[in-house]
C-alpha cells in the first residue's frame, strides 16, 4: 500500500466516510477501507453556466454533471433529489492478498484500518456510551463536548460507541435512533452544515435557507412518533464564524423538548467553549465534557501490539522504541502507526535485496524515525550551494554583530563581501545575492520580504543560528 | 538566419545581437524556452523587435501581444491571450465579445490545452512588472506554462526593471534573461540618419514648389552634420530614441530656413549653428512635453501658469495665507503676524539658529501641514480690511482643495467636517514663484512674511 506522507493524515475525512457508509446500512467494503472515498470529483470539469444555478450548494454531491445538456441536467436533478447515490469507479478485480507477512502487517498498521475495539480507551468509551445510552433511553436531548489533541482516538471512540448502540437498537435492546455526522472541515461554509444534516435525514439536497427552515420546523414541532437523533459534529471550531449562528442553532435544538436531539461535539482544544464561543452558546454546550489525554508510551505500545496480534514480524523492542519516541513528542497514535509502517517498508526492501525473511528490527525503526523526525532544514542547508551557505553564514554574522534578529539586506551583503574575501571567492553582485536570498526564502530557511524593496528588504533566520552552525560544520567554508 | 537578421536590421538598426539571440530561441524550430525575460531602458526597441522577430508568416507560430497595464483583472488577461492565440478577432459579427469565459487559472489552462498541438505559441507581455500586482499565482504560472499545458509555448516578459525585483516569497523557477543595452551615441546617430528621407519630404512639403533648387544642397553629408550638432546639444540630456527623433525632425525645419531664404549658404555651418542655437535651447526645455509643432517656439508654460489661473480676490489671499502657513514654523507666527509682539532679545544662540542653510530652509524641505484655524488666523492677519467669516469664504477653501492648490494632509475619520479643529489638516501645494506672482497681482509682498527670507 502507498506510504502515508509524514505529518498527520487527514483521518477525519476517512473515518467519517466509513461511518457514513455504515450508517446507510451498507457493508463497508475492503476496497473502501484501503482507498477512502473522496468527497466527489468536483474538480473534473468547471461550470460554464452561471454559478448559482449549477453549483451544488454543498461539496459532496456529484457535480461532475456540469455541462448544461438536458441529459446531465436531469441527472443533476436526480442527484439533488437523492435518487442517485454518488459512487466511485471500482477496480476490475481486487488486488491480490500478498502472502508476505510484512505486507499483512502493513495492512493492519494502516491508519484507516480502525480495529473494532480500541485499546486504552475503555474508560472514555464507557463514558460516552453511558451518556448516549441514557439519553436515548430517556428520549431527551443533550450535549456533550469531547476534546483532545489530534490522534488520541476521539472520533474513533465516538463512532465505535455509535456502532455498538446501532447494533443494540437493531436487536431492539434500546429504542431506535437516527445518526447524523457532519465534519466542519468538509464544509465550504458553516451554513452548509444545515444542508448536510438535512440531506442525511431525508436524502435531498436543498439550499441552506430551505434546509434550515425545514430542520427548524422538524425540531420545534411536536411529533408523536419522533425517534431520537444523534448528531456528531466533528471539528466544531471550524463551524464558528463571527455571528456563531450555526453553532448556536445546533446547540439550541437539543434544549427543546420536542427535538430529541443529542449533539456530540468534537474539537482539539479543551477550553474552546470558553475561549471562542459566546456565553449563550457555551452555556448550552453544558458541562458534560470529556478530555482525551495523549497516549503515553505504554499505551502506544499496546495499540501497535494489538494491531499486530498473532504476528511475529515485529520485534517488540522496536515497537517500544517507536512508542517512546512518539510519546515524547505528541502522543499521536497515527504517527506511531505511520512510523511502524515505514519500518515495515524498509524491512521489505531489505528482504527483497537479500532474499530471506526479515523481521522489523531496531535498525529499521531507527532509520524510519530519522526519516520522519529529523529536520529537513538542516539537510537543505547541507545540500545547498556554496554561495548559499556563505550567504547564510553572512546572515548569522550580521545577527551576531547587531544583536537583533531582524537584519536588512544591505548589512548582510556587506558581511557577505567580507566573508567572500576571506574564503577567496569572488563576491556575487547584489542582484545575484538577491537571487540567492530568494532561493533560501523559497525553501523557508530565511524569511524575507519580496524583491520589491530590494536592498532594504528585511531578512530573518527561520532556524536558530546554532542549527546553521551545526549544518555548516561539515562544509569547507568554516 | 543572416538574411533574416539583415532584414530586421534595415528597420531596427544596431540591434543585431538581440535579434540573433531571439532568432536562436524562436525561429530555429527547437522547443522554446519556457520563459524569456527581456529588460532594458524604455524605448530601446524591446517590444518592436520582439514583435518583428515573432511575426507569423506561415511558420506555425502564433503570437499574443498583451500589455499588462490594460489587464486589470485575470479574466481580461486570460481572455485576451486565449483569443489572440486562437486567432479569434473581435468584430461586429461576434458583437465584440469572446464566447468563452475564462475567469480562473484552470479555465485558462483548459483553453490553452485545447489549442492544436502542431503549432507553437508565444505570449508577449509588455510592462510585465504589473504581473507582481496581480494574483500571486500568475507570475509562477507564466514562467512554467509548457509544464502546465504540454504545448510548445513560451512567455516573453518585457519590462524595464531587472529581474531581482520580481522575486517572491515562494520562489520562482529559473528564467532566461536578456538585457537590451541603451544605444550609444554613434548608434543613435545612425538611427536619426535613417530619417533623412522623411526629413527631406517634410522640407519639400513646407517650401514653395517652384524654388526647390536649394534642396539639392541638403545632402546626406549636410544632414549628418546636422545630426552631429543636434546630438552635441541633446545627448547629455536625453537618450530616448523616440524623443530624440521627434525633436530632431522638429528642429530640422528652422535649421534649413536660412538656406531656403538664401541668407546663409549650406556650406557655412558656423553661421547655421549660431542661427539655430536659440531654437535648440527652447526645444531642450520643452523636451518630453509634446506640445505640438505650433507652440514649441514660444516660452515655457511653467512661468505662465499663474496667469492662466484666475482666482477671486479672497481666494488669492487664502492661497497666500495657506502658503505662509505651510512654509513658516508655527512658533514664528506671533512675530510675523501680531502687531505688538513685544521686543525680542538678541542672543547668540538665536542668531546662530537663524543662520540660514539653504538645505534646511522650510521652502526647500517642502510644505508642512496646518489646520483651518491657523489658515483663517493668518488670512485675517494679512488682509487689511475686515470681512465676516461667511460661508462663501469657507466654500473657497474647499474649492482650492478641489483645484488641487491645497491638499488634505490628514482627514478626520469621524466625518466631523473641516471645522472641528485639529483633525483635518491641509497642505499648500503651489510653489514660491506661483505665490509671488499671485501676491504681485493683489499688491502683497509675500517674501516679507516668509521666515526663511529674514
Amino acid at each position: 500500500s502507498a506510504l502515508q506522507p509524514a505529518g498527520t493524515p487527514k483521518r477525519n475525512i476517512q473515518l467519517s466516510n466509513i461511518i457514513e457508509e455504515c450508517s446507510n446500512g451498507r457493508r463497508v467494503s475492503r476496497l473502501l477501507e484501503l482507498s477512502p472515498k473522496k468527497p466527489q470529483p468536483e474538480q473534473m470539469e468547471e461550470p460554464k453556466t452561471p454559478k448559482r444555478s449549477t453549483r451544488p450548494s454543498l461539496g459532496t454531491t456529484g457535480s461532475s454533471a456540469t455541462k448544461s445538456t438536458p441529459k446531465s441536467a436531469s441527472k443533476m436533478k436526480l442527484i439533488r433529489d437523492g435518487t442517485i447515490k454518488p459512487t466511485i469507479h471500482a477496480r476490475s478485480a481486487p488486488l491480490g492478498d500478498g502472502a508476505n507477512e510484512l505486507a499483512l502487517a502493513r495492512e493492519r498498521l494502516h491508519v484507516s484500518a480502525t480495529p473494532s475495539s480500541l485499546p486504552c480507551r475503555e474508560k472514555e468509551y464507557e463514558e460516552i456510551y453511558n451518556f448516549l445510552e441514557g439519553k436515548i433511553f430517556d428520549g431527551v436531548g443533550g450535549c456533550m463536548y469531547i476534546s483532545g489533541v489530534p490522534g488520541t482516538g476521539k472520533t474513533a471512540t465516538t463512532t465505535a460507541v455509535i456502532r455498538a448502540l446501532r447494533h443494540l437498537s437493531e436487536e431492539e435492546h434500546i429504542p431506535k435512533f437516527d445518526f447524523i455526522d457532519i465534519n466542519g472541515m468538509r464544509l465550504t461554509e458553516p451554513r452548509q452544515a444545515y444542508v448536510h444534516i438535512h440531506r442525511q435525514l431525508t436524502g435531498k439536497t436543498l439550499a441552506w435557507e430551505q434546509a434550515y427552515n425545514l430542520l427548524n420546523k422538524r425540531f420545534t414541532t411536536k411529533a408523536p412518533r419522533r425517534t431520537t437523533t444523534v448528531l456528531l459534529v466533528d471539528e466544531l471550531d471550524i463551524l464558528c464564524n463571527k455571528r456563531q449562528d450555526v453553532v448556536y442553532n445546533i446547540l439550541n435544538w437539543p434544549t427543546l423538548a420536542t427535538a430529541q436531539l443529542i449533539v456530540v461535539t468534537i474539537a482539539n482544544t479543551m477550553d474552546l467553549p470558553e475561549r471562542l464561543l459566546m456565553g449563550k452558546i457555551s452555556s448550552r454546550l453544558g458541562l458534560t465534557r470529556l478530555t482525551f489525554q495523549p497516549y503515553n508510551f505504554r499505551q502506544l505500545q499496546e495499540i501497535v501490539m494489538a494491531r499486530l496480534a498473532g504476528m511475529s514480524s515485529f520485534n517488540s523492542d522496536a515497537v517500544q522504541l517507536v512508542a517512546r519516541k512518539v510519546a515524547a513528542v505528541s502522543g499521536d497514535a497515527r504517527r506511531a502507526l505511520d512510523i511502524c509502517r515505514r519500518a515495515t517498508e524498509l524491512a521489505d526492501d531489505q528482504a527483497r535485496q537479500t532474499g530471506e525473511q526479515v523481521t522489523v528490527s531496531m535498525t529499521h525503526v531507527q532509520q524510519a524515525l530519522t526519516e520522519m523526525i529529523t529536520s529537513a532544514k538542516v539537510r537543505t542547508i547541507r545540500s545547498s550551494s556554496r554561495m548559499e551557505q556563505l550567504f547564510l553564514q553572512a546572515v548569522t554574522a550580521e545577527v551576531t554583530r547587531t544583536g537583533i534578529e531582524e537584519c536588512n539586506f544591505l548589512g548582510v551583503y556587506s558581511q557577505l563581501e567580507a566573508l567572500a574575501a576571506f574564503s577567496g571567492v569572488s563576491v556575487p553582485n547584489p542582484g545575484r545575492a538577491m537571487g540567492i536570498c530568494a532561493r533560501l526564502t523559497a525553501s523557508r530557511i530565511l524569511i524575507c520580504e519580496g524583491g520589491r524593496n530590494d536592498i532594504f528588504q528585511k531578512i530573518l533566520l527561520n532556524i536558530s543560528t546554532d542549527d546553521v552552525h551545526f549544518a555548516l560544520q561539515a562544509s569547507k567554508l568554516l | 538566419m543572416d538574411a533574416f537578421v539583415k532584414h530586421i536590421a534595415t528597420i531596427y538598426p544596431c540591434r543585431d545581437a538581440i535579434v540573433h539571440k531571439l532568432y536562436k530561441y524562436y525561429r530555429t524550430g527547437d522547443p522554446f524556452p519556457p520563459a524569456l525575460y527581456i529588460y532594458g531602458q524604455s524605448s530601446t526597441g524591446k517590444a518592436s523587435i520582439v514583435r518583428e522577430v515573432l511575426r507569423s508568416d506561415g511558420n506555425g507560430l502564433r503570437c499574443a501581444h498583451i500589455n499588462a497595464i490594460s489587464c486589470y483583472t485575470n479574466k481580461i488577461l486570460f481572455e485576451a491571450i486565449a483569443r489572440q492565440l486562437e486567432g479569434a478577432v473581435l468584430t461586429q459579427a461576434n458583437n465584440y465579445s469572446y464566447d468563452r469565459k475564462l475567469e480562473y487559472v484552470k479555465d485558462f489552462l483548459a483553453a490553452l490545452q485545447s489549442l492544436p498541438r502542431s503549432e507553437s505559441y508565444v505570449i508577449v507581455l509588455q510592462n510585465a512588472e504589473r504581473l507582481r500586482d496581480m494574483a500571486y499565482n500568475l507570475l509562477p504560472l507564466f514562467l512554467q506554462l509548457p509544464d502546465a499545458t504540454g504545448l510548445n509555448i513560451s512567455v516573453v516578459l518585457l519590462s524595464s526593471l531587472p529581474f531581482e525585483k520580481f522575486h517572491i516569497k515562494t520562489g520562482l523557477p529559473q528564467i532566461v534573461k536578456l538585457f537590451v543595452p541603451e544605444y550609444t551615441r554613434n548608434e543613435m546617430q545612425r538611427i536619426i540618419m535613417n530619417d533623412y528621407p522623411s526629413h527631406i519630404e517634410r522640407l519639400t512639403e513646407h517650401g514653395n514648389p517652384k524654388t526647390h533648387h536649394w534642396l539639392s544642397t541638403v545632402t546626406p553629408e549636410f544632414h549628418q552634420n546636422y545630426v552631429n550638432l543636434f546630438l552635441g546639444t541633446f545627448w547629455k540630456v536625453c537618450r530616448d530614441a523616440k524623443e530624440l527623433r521627434l525633436v530632431a525632425t522638429e528642429c530640422f525645419l528652422p535649421y534649413c530656413e536660412p538656406i531656403r531664404d538664401g541668407t546663409i549658404p549650406a556650406t557655412d555651418s558656423m553661421n547655421l549653428w549660431r542661427n539655430i542655437t536659440k531654437t535648440l535651447k527652447v526645444a531642450l526645455s520643452t523636451m518630453y512635453m509634446r506640445l505640438g509643432t505650433g507652440t514649441s517656439v514660444t516660452a515655457t508654460t511653467s512661468t505662465l501658469l499663474p496667469q492662466y489661473i484666475e482666482l477671486p480676490y479672497y481666494a488669492k489671499y487664502l492661497l497666500i495665507a495657506a502658503y505662509l502657513a505651510s512654509n513658516n514654523a508655527t512658533k514664528e507666527d506671533k512675530r510675523l503676524f501680531v502687531k505688538n509682539h513685544g521686543k525680542q532679545r538678541k542672543r547668540l544662540q538665536t542668531v546662530n539658529a537663524r543662520a540660514k542653510v539653504v538645505e534646511k530652509m522650510i521652502t526647500k524641505l517642502g510644505p508642512k501641514a496646518f489646520n483651518i484655524d491657523r489658515l483663517l488666523a493668518i488670512f485675517y492677519a494679512i488682509l487689511d480690511e475686515k470681512v465676516g467669516l461667511t460661508c462663501n469664504l469657507m466654500v473657497q477653501i474647499s474649492t482650492l482643495v478641489h483645484l488641487k492648490l491645497l491638499t488634505y494632509a490628514s482627514v478626520d475619520g469621524g466625518g466631523a467636517g473641516m471645522l472641528d479643529g485639529s483633525v483635518t489638516r491641509l497642505q499648500c501645494t503651489v510653489g514660491l514663484d506661483f505665490i509671488i506672482h499671485i501676491g504681485r497681482m493683489v499688491g502683497f509682498n509675500v517674501r516679507q512674511y516668509l521666515s526663511d527670507f529674514f
